[in-house]
């Protein structure tokens, strides 16, 4: 009756990636850091929060149940594409 | 068409396309003002005043290290737009957009790209935003160039409702990026205030 409605998919404050908050905000905070403390100066010869990514990163490949989304989790970054990303923003299409 | 509801915001509607562009000037040098745009969906403190943001992930990034450019791509889970009775008919209730950013720190600037990919059958929103140096203050200044298209699709189901949703997500997008830009300006009054004490 009346309360049946109400147990409709989970609530939509919690996303298929909400398990990854931890290990999300650990990058998060690495990369903030990174970002101003050593990109934006000059210093970007060297490679940062890598532990923090690879963790956060197979965290969102075991979650992330969108497949939109997790194609671009595999795919290879093509900078000619993030300037005018294609329709469907297919990140794997070759130029 | 063109109108003009101030000076900084002009909107070009089409057919079914609605085109926007804002300019917002932040006295803040270019590498805070950057430094807030990573974090304006991320820190904790904004959820609450951009509260249609439910999740952002970083799906991908990858750093030239020869050229000095930074490439990222984020997934951004955002409340659909308009009122419950489209949601209904649209059967969800979240929607998923792909943010492509480019940094280049050698030439400071910044470019973001975002654009839905749920969703795509009733509606296309595609919102580009630039940062770079102010040209008449570029070490103090940053100049904010946005550009936003809503297209609703016409053979969509919702057709004969689509003026009406599209008002609603022009509305929407317009509360939204004033929101925005008012959780910018306090990040960079942080970072500012963070800056200067590491500096003493």
């Amino acid at each position: 009756m009346g309360f049946i409605k109400r147990e409709k998919k989970a609530s939509s404050s919690s996303t298929s990636t909400s398990p990854c908050a931890h290990l999300r905000a650990a990058y998060q905070n690495c990369f903030n850091r990174w970002y101003s403390e050593k990109f934006v100066k000059g210093q970007w010869e060297k490679e940062e929060c890598v532990s923090e990514w690879q963790k956060y990163r197979a965290c969102l490949s075991e979650h992330l149940d969108d497949k939109h989304l997790s194609r671009f989790l595999e795919a290879e970054i093509i900078p000619a594409d993030l300037g005018n990303p294609v329709d469907g923003a297919a990140a794997g299409v070759p130029q | 068409m063109l109108y003009n509801w101030n000076s900084n915001q002009a909107s070009i509607k089409s057919n079914m396309v609605r085109a926007y562009k804002q300019e917002h000037v932040y006295k803040h040098p270019w590498e805070r003002v950057t430094s807030a745009s990573w974090r304006k969906f991320t820190d904790p403190e904004n959820k609450r005043i951009l509260s249609h943001v439910l999740e952002v992930d970083t799906l991908n990034w990858k750093l030239d290290r020869e050229s000095g450019k930074l490439y990222t791509t984020r997934a951004v889970t955002v409340h659909a737009p308009g009122p419950w009775f489209i949601r209904k008919i649209i059967g969800q209730d979240i929607c998923h957009c792909v943010e492509s950013t480019v940094v280049d720190a050698r030439t400071q600037s910044m470019q973001l790209t975002s654009r839905n990919i749920s969703l795509q059958k009733f509606i296309e929103v595609e919102e580009k935003i630039r940062y770079h140096p102010h040209p008449d203050n570029p070490s103090e200044w940053t100049l904010c160039q946005q550009e936003t298209s809503i297209r609703i699709k016409p053979l969509s189901a919702l057709a004969s409702m689509a003026e009406k949703i599209e008002q609603r997500c022009v509305e929407k997008f317009l509360q939204n990026s004033a929101k925005g830009r008012e959780v910018m300006e306090r990040i960079c009054k942080y970072l500012e205030a963070e800056s200067r004490g590491i500096a003493l």
